[in-house]
């Protein structure tokens, strides 16, 4: 923010090379031990905000136990078993949505209150359809994740350019060619941005509907140890699924740039 | 007009389809009525929660926790996304903790919440208020960085101060951001009073959905379920217009 003419030392600060990485490095750092200190010395109860080492020492505890992968395992089955399919309908629903103005106009309302509707809200019902099972975490991470996923592609499509697809037409390629070398490809990016969405969605799902109720699982590691009230446990499992999440997004920024790769340049 | 006469009239039909459609299947057993209800068990089940006053019960606590929790959210979103935008040491300090709040599972900390802030109202309110204010925030921060420089030279220009930049220039302009990030905001604010009313409560329409589902009786689960689907319709669409309107100069 150069309002001012004359440099402040904040100014310099902030411009100097990498700022963002470093300043924000030293305020986690800062802010870590504070709270090591506050909760090794029981300022406040520890066993309230436990402390880095103490989350450290649970974490290595929590890992080579085994527990930790295994109960992971489950998660992540759960939640490929439900986005995999979702991404497929999705994409499918979504471009059934963009090509056909019926369909768009009979279903598209009902997907919409679907996605304000706050999912979690679904979770109880699902339990009761499907059982207390890896079945009802699948579903609920379908439902998370397919609905943000047709919408973006509906928009998407919608929004590719209307020259390509007559440039196709014109040199006489079929509607199916068109769909698969002008539509997805151009409106990848938007897909793309729907899926980023997907994944923060169905993760918290799953991770919520098997805090709800279920036999194994990370959210059932939460309840567990919630419940004994562990706060130590709570906050490596908690950064584990966030840690998922990152990677998860970062991933998908990598598999954005391999497909669409127009985009990452511009 | 006539086509947003026929976008509405197709899009009941859908809703009268699917209605149409559950009720002949749980009629012809093709599904369980006692598992998956039916449209008019869920109506009678509706008329039986409004006349013993539980549904508006549920409603009044769940829009009560809602509204403190997500005003609360737009304060101090758009306090610290302002303080972030306009300070850019404070952005990287705040910036790692935001976005750990903001991808975070906050949920699985429920029970330190509760021991913390005791079981119901309060737990709720800041588990609605956890899920929102990042979206805020960040999107303030993002409006402040949009401004135009050339707007703020010309104030400069004019022998204004840097309050008076802050003020005539970077609050106004910051406005569409603002409203952007508070209609995020507003989807994960309900979600986060659901979410607290399912774990941390024993109050409001979340939990009238956990304890009628322990219960199996799925008709009974749908009416808070579906108050919930059609608050979240209409309050998006009410937000939808209120921005509408508040940016209204912008497309002049």
């Amino acid at each position: 923010m150069a309002i001012n003419a004359s440099k402040s030392l904040g100014d310099r600060l902030s411009e100097a090379p990498n700022a963002r990485t470093w300043i924000g490095g030293v305020s986690v750092v800062l802010f870590l031990a504070a709270w090591q200190v506050i909760g090794a010395n029981e300022i406040v109860r520890s066993d309230l905000i436990s402390y880095p080492g103490e989350i450290a020492a649970a974490a290595y505890d929590l890992a080579s136990s085994g527990e930790l992968g295994a109960n992971a395992l489950t998660t992540l089955r759960e939640f490929a078993q439900g986005f995999a399919p979702a991404i497929l309908a999705g994409i499918l629903l979504g471009l059934g949505f963009a090509l056909s103005r019926l369909a768009r106009s009979l279903f598209e309302p009902l997907f919409v209150a679907m996605y304000t509707a706050p999912l979690i809200a679904f979770v109880p019902l699902l339990v009761v359809w499907f059982g207390v099972g890896s079945t009802s975490k699948a579903v609920t991470t379908f439902l998370a994740a397919v609905v943000p996923i047709a919408i973006n592609t509906t928009t998407g499509v919608r929004e590719t350019q209307e020259s390509w697809v007559r440039a196709l037409r014109a040199f006489g390629a079929t509607r199916g060619q068109i769909i698969v070398k002008a539509i997805l490809p151009g409106a990848m990016p938007i897909i793309m941005a729907g899926l980023r969405l997907a994944i923060g969605r169905a993760i918290v799902g799953v991770i919520a509907a098997e805090m709800y109720v279920s036999t194994s699982g990370v959210g059932r590691m939460i309840q567990t140890y919630s419940t004994a009230g562990r706060a130590a446990e709570i906050f490596v499992l908690v950064g584990e699924v966030s840690g998922f999440g990152f990677m998860c997004v970062w991933l998908l920024r990598r598999l954005e740039n391999r497909l669409a790769p127009w985009r990452a340049r511009a | 007009m006539n086509e947003k006469f026929a976008q509405v009239a197709l899009g009941a039909l859908g809703f009268i389809l699917l209605i149409g459609a559950w009720e002949l299947a749980a009629r012809n057993g093709l599904a369980n009525p006692v598992v998956v209800s039916s449209p008019a068990r869920i109506a009678a089940a509706f008329a039986r929660q409004w006349a013993s006053g539980d549904l508006f019960a549920d409603l009044e606590t769940s829009a009560i926790e809602f509204a403190i929790g997500y005003g609360l959210a737009i304060v101090v979103g758009v306090v610290l996304g302002l303080a972030m935008g306009l300070n850019r040491i404070a952005e990287y300090c705040i910036d790692p903790f935001i976005w750990f709040i903001y991808a975070s599972p906050l949920i699985a900390f429920y029970p330190l919440l509760i021991v913390w802030l005791g079981f119901g109202f309060v737990t709720v309110v800041t588990v609605a208020f956890l899920l929102s204010f990042v979206s805020i925030a960040i999107n303030a921060m993002a409006g402040v960085h949009a401004v135009d420089a050339s707007h703020m030279r010309a104030v400069l220009a004019f022998g204004g101060t840097r309050r008076d930049v802050i003020f005539k220039v970077i609050l106004p302009s910051s406005v569409p951001h603002i409203l952007a990030g508070a209609r995020i905001g507003l989807g994960r604010a309900l979600h986060g009073v659901v979410l607290g009313e399912m774990f941390g409560s024993n109050d409001g329409l979340g939990y009238s959905i956990t304890r009628y589902a322990a219960q199996l009786k799925t008709a009974d689960v749908f009416v808070p379920l579906l108050t919930l689907i059609v608050l979240g319709v209409a309050i998006n669409q009410a937000s939808a217009l209120l921005e509408g309107r508040l940016q209204s100069w912008k497309r002049a």
